[in-house]
This record gives C-alpha cells, structure tokens and sequence, in this order.
C-alpha cells in the first residue's frame, strides 16, 4: 500500500486507469464490430440466444457496488485470462477451419486477442500498484476445451464474445471506480454506482 | 652444363611433386593453408595471418616455411612483416587493416627461383554498425480498423559490410516479431499494433563486426496516430443566409480516440483561407454551422481532424466541398453619378445617369433590376418619375433646373437602400483644392484638400487623354472623411489621365477641380518635327508643333533644339514647351544648318528627325538699298538725258538727221536759168528744220485744172519715160524718195562749186527741172545735188547728154511718192516729203502739190492721182496743218515699195511703169 501512496504510483494508476478504460472502450467496440463478422462468417444469426457456455466467465455481479476495488481487479484478470485462452482456442479453430480465406475474422480475432492480453497486462499492472501483485496463472485457466461438435464450437464462440463485450462494459465501469479519487482499491465504491 | 640440366631437373620434379602430391581420390591436396579463412576485419585495426605448410610437403619438396612469400593482390608484402614461427609456420602481421586487400595469397620460392601459389584468402574490411539513432513512430491510419505503425531511424555511418537492421517491440508482458525492412535500413512498418498499451520499440543494427541497438522508444500507439481525415463531407445552405452547415463522418472509432477538428474555409475563387476558431471544433463531432458567411456567396470547405487532446498528428486536410449561402436584400444601394450634357439646347439638359452594380457582397444576389427615380427639386408635389431598367444607365433630356435621382437595386429577396444624387442646376459650392496624384504601389493616388464645409462624399472622375479615342469617362465614389484614394481601375502606364474631383454636398455639388497624371511616365516615342517658318542672315524662326497626347508618354517638361553646322559644334537651346516657335539668333548667313529637336518628359528625351536650312547671304532690306538708289539713280540718269535730249534736239537731230537739200528749198521763183538755185532737198520722209524752209512754193491746184493736165504737161515724163526706156543715164537715181531706200543709193558728185545749204555730204538728189517757171521758157536743166550718191552712169551720160545741148525739153517734176500702192491712202505712215517744182503755166494742173507751212513742220503728202483724190488729200492735209499738228515722218512702215509699184503709185497717169522716176 504503501507504493500506491506515493504520487507517481498514483500517477501511474491513474494512467493505467484511464488507458485501461480506453482499451476497454476499444475492445469492446472491436468486439462488436468482430461479432457482427463472426455472426455473418460463421453462418449464425445474430438474434441466437447462446446458453451460459461452460469456462466463459460472467460480467453480471451480484453486490458489485459492494466489491473492492482488489476485488474487482481479480475478477477482471481472472475473466481476462479466460478469454484470453478461449480466444486462442477460437483463433485456432478458425484458422483450421477457414485455413487463411477469411483472413479479416482471423484478423479481428487476433486483434481482440491482443486486446485482452493487453488489458489484463493493465490489470496485473493496477494489482502490483495495490502491492499484492498479479495472482499465478497456474490453474486459473479455463478448462480444457470439451469435444464439441462444430456448430457447438461456433456457438461457444459466439458466447465468449458476447461475453467479452459484456466485460469490457464492466471493465471500464470497475477502473472507472478505481479512477475515483480518494478511494483506495481496496475500500468499497459508494452505492450509487451499479454495474 | 651438368649443374644447370641438374636444377632444371630438380625443378621440373618439384613442380610435379607438388601438384601431384598426395594426389587421392582425383583431388589435389595444397600444400598449405592459411588461417584464418576469409576473415571479416574491422577498418584500422591490425591482423596477423597464418601460413601453415603440410608437412609432406616438406619431404617432397624440400619447401620450408622462410621460403614463404606474402602477397596482397600481386604485391609481395614486406618480408619485415613476415615472422617464422616454425619451419612449417610463417605469418605477416599488418597493423592497419585498411592497408589489406583481396587476395592476401601465401606463395613459396622453391628453390629460390619458381614461385608457386600455396593458398590464398579473401579478406573483408568493413565496419562495425552504428547505434541507430532519432528512432521516431507513427502509426498512419488506412482503414477504419488498421492501423500501422511506421518507426524511422537514422542508421548510422556506412558500414561497407551486411548490416541487418530490425525493428524489436514489445509488451511487458509479450513480445512480438520483429519488424525487417524491406529495401532500406532506416525505416520499418509495423502492420498493426494495439493502443493503450505502452510499447517498447527499438532498432537493432547486425553484421560480420558487432551489433548494436538504439535507445528503446517507449509509447503507447494511441499517442502517435495520424487519424483519417473525415470523409463525405457536405455543405448545406441554412435558413439564415449567412450560415452553412457542414456534415462529415469520422473514420476512426470514438473508442478509440476522440477527436477535434480544424474547418477552414474561403470563398470561391479566392486564394486564402479562413478557420473557424479550433475552441469551436475541440470536441468530438460530426457536423458543424459555420457562421457569419456573406450571403449569396460560393464557399468552399475542407476539414482535418487529430487526437482530442492534441497529442498525435492531424490528418490530412479531407476534400474539398462548396456549399453557396442563400440570398439576402443588398446591403446598400448602387453608386449613382451623371454626366450632364449641355451643349444641344440651353435650355435643357441630356443627363446621362450612371451608376455602378453592386459588388457581390453587395448585392447579396442576382439583381433583376433597377428603379430610377427622378424628381424634380422645383416642384416636390409633383410625383416623381419612375423608371425601370436592366441596365446601369439611363440617359434623359431634363429642363435646366435641380433634380434628385434615387436608385433601388432589386434582388429575388428584396429591395437595396435608395441611393440618392442631387443635380444642382449649377455646382455653386465650394470646389476642393490642391488636386494632386501620386503613383504609388502600382496604383495612381489622387489626394486633395477638402473644402472647410462638411462634404457628404467624393466623386473622382478619370478619364485616357487620347488623339485615338473619346474621353471615356470613368469615375468612383469616396467618402466624405477622406482626402485621397487610390483609382479603381484599369490604370495603364505611359498614359495620359485627367483626373477630376467633385465634392458632393448634402444641398449641393461643387464644381470639379482636374489634373492630369501618369502612372508611369516614358521617353517621347518620338521627337518634335522641327522647320524653318522664316530664314535670315543670322536667324532663323523654328516652328514645331506639339506632340500628340499618345506621343508624349509622359508631361513634356521642356524641348531643347540642337543646331549645328556642317562642321561646327553642336549648340543646345532649351526652350519652354508651351512654345511652338523659336528664333534662332547669332547665325552664320550662307550657312548651312542642321536642325533637331528633342522632347523631353522625366524619363528622359526623344529626338526628331533634322532639318536643314541655309541661312541667307544677305539680309533684310539689303538688297533693296542696293537695287532702288542704283535705279533711281538709273531714272535720274536717263530723265537727264531726256531733258538734255529735249533741250538740244535741234542739235542732235541735226547730227541724227543731217540736213538733206531740200529741192523744195530750191526756190523756182529764185532759180535762173543761168544759175540754177540749189535747194536742200531732202529724199527722206522727215521733218526738216524750220530754218531749213527757206522758200515756200505754193502750188495751187484746182480742180478745173484737171483737164490742164494735158499731154503737154505730160510730155517731159514722157520724155523721160522715154529716156528711161532708153538709157537710165539720165536719172540721178534719186531714190531717196522710198521709204527703204537707202540714201547711198545716188550719191551725187555735184556739190563742187556749190554754195547751198547742203553741208553733209550725204546729199542724194539731183534735181532735174523740165518745164520753166511761170513766163519764163522751161530750159532743162540738171541741177545737180549735193547728194553723196554716186550717181549712176546713166545719169552721168543723161547729164551729159543734157549738157551736150538736146533740146528736148522735159518738164521735170519732182514728187513725193507716196510709197503705197493705194493712190487714195493718203495719211499712210510712209510720207515722202517732196518739193515739187511745178513749172506749170497758171492754171494748170500740177500732178504733184507740195505745202508748207510757215512756222510749221512741213509735210509733204503724196497725192494720188489716179483717182482723182488730191483734193480731198489736199484738204486734209490742211486741215491736219491748220491745226498745228506736225505730221511727222515717221520710219517706214508697211510694205516697201518695189520700183515697179511705186510709179503706179505717185505718177501721173501718163507715167506709166517701166518708166523712170525719181524717187
């Protein structure tokens, strides 16, 4: 805590801050932009309800208002790594699937890859500001991906990018609350804010 | 002999020993090598080479390592470079690399006479890569989506070798792979890269030598981005008509950046921009309303836009678009002027009224028309007269008097303001003064000084000054507040401009005070033509005439006349050039001048062509002081003369004329037989002295007498005749008588003895006297003259004859012959004076009549007989006598006589031709 009192590590969370809330911004502009290509590519249709999909986390948080600001970095990094592996997994099964035709939905994906990389890079970032430092990536993991047929797996995707524009959405609002002067990460936001 | 067949022997067997040394698997083996192999050195620093030798090369050559030569190319190295390290090992050492060069061959001597190639490297000198330095990025947006970043950097020095530049970025967290350029070593493009996320970029320089890496550059993407510009903008007329609105669309997502924007517009055809303030556009949008636009006006719009908080790069400036703002009423209405023309009538005026369209910014629109208004000051209750016009004139023919004109510009939205001229019936306000102009700028400058009373505004007229074309009259508005403006026009140089200036009042106009100006002045393009109007003894007056308006190029400032002789100096005369004649004074007479003449503006001079005159030899008034004394003098003279002539006429005629014995003279009544008197006879036709009239015989003729005229008369001409017939002896030739004879013709040799006024010697008759005298027995007798004329034979041998005692009687007479042919032409010119001695009984007829009148000049007329005329002859000639007139013989005129016709004219009827007669 006691880096996180010193004006440059302010400074620094406040900038870490401020660009995650853009990179989150940004990704999730991306990731709808990436749906609607995915939704055209993989032959779905948009309006589709996609189950809760097993691995993917969930943005929806019960007593969000309530959570800490640690609390709320941890859960963004754990979704964040989530993704990021579901979307390696998605980018490899395209590029099988779709070899290097549909160059642009491999491009996007690789895109929103490396945005969710970089965001939880910003996020274990804002965790070793609060001097508790990023938790190990052993075993945080999704699971290994189950043996689904091809529509299930276009599904699946479908989901984790649904689920992924949920959480940048979520994301923003989190580092907004952390952005908030006078709040320490580990002290609650106030009860106005709802996700 | 056998030593040297030895060494060529053993040479020969080494050359082969070598090359087929240890010759296995149809490879050759060297004898040698050198280390190291191919070596990549840097510049300036030393090396050392290693020459080993196989040893079985030692045993089949005899060849050791101090046998080993060094060479660089085909140059033996220095063997102080050399070092033997053993009998197989030699190495050279070079303590500048930059001395090496391709191949460095290690050769040996065998024998100290063949030298054989044993190996050879290639050596690469180069350096080592540089620190790249100024590593610089920006990511340059090309989709919606794609944003490359672009890293430049200075390489560094040349390296002469391979050198391998890479691009290396990083996250923390991830690495990714490098950049290679492509082509070139300062530069490289990365094809995507993620904002938000601080980026660790750095170059990397590699080759044979050493690598070597630039500083790191750490960025986020996001702060470097050089966005799109906007696209598809639009322009869009507003309500009002000076907004437009302008819409575009943003190629880079809000996510991403926000951004402001720069919008810059101008009007169409105009070359500088105007921006709308950046505070207006610093905020994320996508339309925007410019105001304050001029209406009716054709803008056109462009717009760039960059990151939000400025950090990053602007775009590029998007296409442009033009948008034309709505119409709006004129903002004031066109300025009016008149010409008012006076010269037709006195009593009205043609007033042509002008005014100017407005400028676009004026008029806000198109304007369909103007409304003219004319009202007449005099009577303000009557309404005034209207007109509509497409033009921007209108000329009408007004009584004198005072008038105010008003003209309304209308556009498709509205009416302008009234513009409002007053024409005075005279301009009797005050003028302004000092009317000056300056070029300046290119431009003319008219200033002057306003009058003390408050002028509403200015009127400044111009017009070209030309001999080719009219005054075309051009002329703008200035406001009251000022003294000076700049022509609005279409100012040329090298012309003449008159410039007026009128001062409008609110009740009144003052009169317009001019001047006239040049933009920019030049030499005369040409000279004066100059002439003589009047050449002297010593001066001349030199008349030029004015350069034409288009010669002048400028104010003629003065002339200078340039006048020389054929060999003389030139002299130089400036004159005034308001005149057009100059005197030119202190000439040489009878000279010859060469004459120029020069115009001169401030630019400089032109002259005209020469011209030549001679001066005078003499000068005014000389000759005539000369010519009238001589002349009068001349008068004088002569006048003299006549005078003198007058005075001594006696004398001089008498030298003229000599003194011809008159046989009139020779009185009958005196004559004697015995001594026959001796009279001055005069043959010729002229007037004698009075003194010479010494006897008068009156011969009287009476007309009853005619029949008296009897044979018996007639019988000495016929005697005559007859002695003519048959000898011309007898005559003395006196021929005198006509008009042409010449007196020479009888020159008479009788003077001997004589005592008779004939004191010439030129005497020329003889008188022969036939019949006697009254009573008295006619005795023939030959009175000779005193007549020079010789005498002709015949006359001799007649006188002789005479003499000799022939008693035939012949009645002599002697006549005057007429000369004419026509016996009644009595006042011929040709008189012949003759005495005729008319030994005529009283009563007869006498042929011949002779007057004289006392105191007069005689006149002896020839009568003509024939036709019996002597009478009316006879009266006139006393008649002409009595009064006093003098008939003077005169010269001959007319035909002369032939000696055929003079009989026919003068004799007797019984005389008939062929005879002889006295002439």
């Amino acid at each position: 805590m006691a880096a996180a009192d010193s004006p440059s590590a302010a400074l620094r969370r406040r900038d870490l801050c401020s660009r995650g809330i853009r990179l989150a911004g940004k990704m999730r502009s991306d990731v709808v932009d990436l749906l609607d290509i995915y939704v055209e590519r993989q032959g779905l249709d948009a309006s589709a309800g996609v189950a809760a999909v097993e691995g993917v986390p969930v943005a929806a948080a019960e007593r969000w208002d309530e959570q800490t600001g640690t609390q709320r970095l941890l859960e963004n990094l754990a979704a964040y790594r989530a993704f990021r592996s579901l979307l390696a997994q998605m980018l490899e099964e395209q590029r099988e699937q779709l070899g290097d035709a549909d160059a642009a939905l491999g491009q996007a994906l690789a895109a929103v890859l490396l945005q969710v990389s970089a965001f939880a890079y910003h996020l274990e970032e804002l965790l070793r500001l609060e001097s508790r430092g990023p938790p190990s990536e052993e075993g945080a993991g999704p699971p290994p991906p189950p043996n689904l047929g091809l529509f299930e797996r276009k599904l699946r995707g479908l989901g984790v990018l649904r689920e992924l524009a949920q959480w940048a959405v979520r994301s923003m609002r989190d580092l907004r609350q952390l952005a908030k002067p006078g709040l320490g990460s580990s002290s609650a936001p106030s009860l106005t804010e709802s996700p | 002999m056998f030593s040297g067949w030895n060494w060529v022997a053993h040479g020969f067997y080494l050359l082969l020993s070598i090359c087929s040394l240890k010759v296995s698997g149809g490879l050759v083996q060297s004898c040698g090598h050198i280390i190291p192999e191919s070596p990549v050195l840097a510049l300036g620093s030393n090396f050392t080479a290693l020459c080993i030798l196989n040893e079985s090369c030692l045993d089949f050559g005899n060849i050791y390592a101090n046998q080993i030569i060094w060479k660089i190319k085909n140059r033996v190295v220095p063997k102080e470079q050399y070092r033997e390290i053993n009998r197989t090992v030699s190495s050279v050492t070079f303590n500048d690399t930059s001395s090496l060069a391709t191949p460095l061959t290690c050769n040996i001597l065998a024998d100290g006479q063949i030298e054989q190639n044993i190996y050879g490297i290639t050596v690469t000198i180069g350096l080592p890569p540089e620190k790249p330095k100024n590593l610089t990025c920006i990511v340059r947006q090309v989709a919606k989506l794609t944003y490359p970043m672009t890293c430049t950097w200075n390489p560094g020095r040349h390296t002469f070798l391979d050198t391998h530049f890479r691009l290396k970025y990083r996250w923390p967290q991830e690495s990714f792979p490098d950049c290679i350029p492509k082509d070139v070593n300062n530069s490289c493009t990365i094809t995507d890269v993620q904002f938000f996320v601080n980026l660790e970029v750095w170059v990397e320089a590699a080759n044979a030598l050493g690598k070597a890496e630039s500083d790191p550059l750490v960025l986020d993407p996001i702060e470097i981005v050089k966005p799109l510009s906007p696209r598809n903008l639009s322009v869009n007329s507003g309500i009002l008509p000076t907004v437009l609105k302008l819409s575009w669309e943003n190629r880079i997502s809000a996510a991403v950046m926000k951004l402001k924007f720069n919008i810059r517009y101008r009007i169409t055809g105009d070359t500088n921009w105007m921006q709308v303030p950046p505070e207006d556009t610093a905020s994320p949008r996508t339309s925007f309303s410019v105001q304050g636009l001029r209406p009716y006006t054709e803008y056109v719009f462009s717009i760039r836009c960059m990151k939000e908080d400025g950090v990053g790069y602007w775009s590029d400036w998007s296409e442009e678009k033009t948008g034309v703002t709505t119409e709006d009423k004129p903002s004031k209405g066109p300025p009016i002027w008149r010409i008012i023309d006076a010269s037709h009538s006195p009593a009205f005026w043609t007033v042509h009224l002008m005014w100017k369209a407005l400028e676009p910014f004026e008029a806000n629109g198109v304007i369909l028309q103007y409304e003219v208004s004319v009202r007449a000051k005099s009577s303000l209750s009557s309404p005034p007269e209207k007109y509509n016009v497409n033009t921007t004139s209108l000329t009408l023919k007004l009584p004198n008097g005072t008038y105010e004109v008003t003209v309304i510009a209308h556009n498709r939205v509205a009416a302008s303001p009234p513009s409002v001229l007053l024409i005075p019936a005279s301009n009797s306000k005050a003028p302004v003064k000092n009317v000056r102009t300056l070029p300046k700028d290119g431009k003319l400058w008219v200033g002057w000084t306003a009058p003390n009373s408050y002028v509403l505004k200015y009127v400044i007229e111009w017009c070209l000054v030309s001999d080719s074309s009219d005054c075309i009259i051009e002329w703008q508005n200035e406001p009251g507040n000022v003294q000076g403006t700049y022509l609005k026009g279409d100012i040329k140089p090298f012309k003449c401009y008159l410039i007026t200036v009128y001062p409008l009042y609110a009740d009144g106009q003052g009169s317009g005070q001019s001047v006239k100006a040049y933009l920019q002045q030049d030499r005369p393009s040409k000279g004066p033509t100059v002439q003589t109007k009047k050449v002297g003894k010593a001066e001349a007056v030199l008349t030029w005439n004015h350069l034409t308006v288009d010669e002048q190029n400028g104010f003629i400032r003065s002339y200078t006349i340039f006048y020389k002789t054929i060999d003389g100096n030139e002299t130089a005369v400036t004159v005034d050039p308001s005149k057009t004649e100059y005197t030119l004074s202190s000439l040489t007479s009878d000279t010859l001048y060469t004459v120029r003449m020069m115009a001169y503006t401030d630019e400089g001079g032109r002259s005209g062509p020469d011209f030549t005159f001679t001066t005078q030899k003499f000068g005014k008034g000389e000759i005539e002081a000369i010519v009238v004394p001589v002349c009068l003098a001349f008068l004088l003279i002569v006048l003299l003369g006549v005078l003198f002539c007058f005075n001594k006429r006696d004398l001089i005629k008498k030298h003229i004329w000599p003194i011809v014995p008159d046989p009139s003279k020779s009185n009958i009544a005196q004559w004697s037989p015995q001594v026959p008197a001796k009279h001055n006879f005069s043959s010729k036709d002229q007037m004698y002295p009075e003194g010479s009239f010494t006897d008068v015989s009156v011969v009287e003729i009476e007309a009853d007498d005619k029949k008296s005229f009897s044979e018996q008369d007639l019988k000495p001409f016929d005697l005559l005749k007859k002695e003519k017939s048959t000898s011309e002896g007898h005559s003395s030739g006196i021929g005198g008588s006509s008009c042409m004879s010449s007196p020479r013709q009888s020159v008479s040799d009788s003077d001997e003895g004589e005592t008779t006024q004939n004191t010439s010697s030129t005497v020329q008759y003889s008188t022969v006297v036939l019949n006697g005298y009254r009573d008295q027995t006619p005795v023939q007798v030959f009175s000779r003259s005193e007549s020079t004329q010789p005498l002709l034979d015949s006359e001799e041998r007649s006188e002789d004859h005479a003499g000799g005692g022939d008693s035939t009687t012949h009645r002599q007479q002697y006549f005057k012959q007429n000369g004419g042919q026509d016996e009644n032409n009595t006042d011929r010119p040709c008189f012949e004076r003759t005495k005729q001695i008319i030994p005529a009984p009283e009563g007869d007829l006498v042929g011949f009549a002779q007057l004289q009148i006392s105191g007069q000049s005689s006149q002896l007329l020839g009568v003509g007989l024939e036709k019996n005329t002597q009478e009316a002859a006879l009266s006139d000639v006393l008649q002409a006598s009595a009064e006093g007139q003098t008939v003077r013989p005169e010269t001959v005129e007319g035909n002369p006589l032939s000696i055929d016709e003079m009989p026919k004219s003068y004799l007797p009827q019984t005389v008939r031709q062929g005879g002889y007669m006295p002439q």
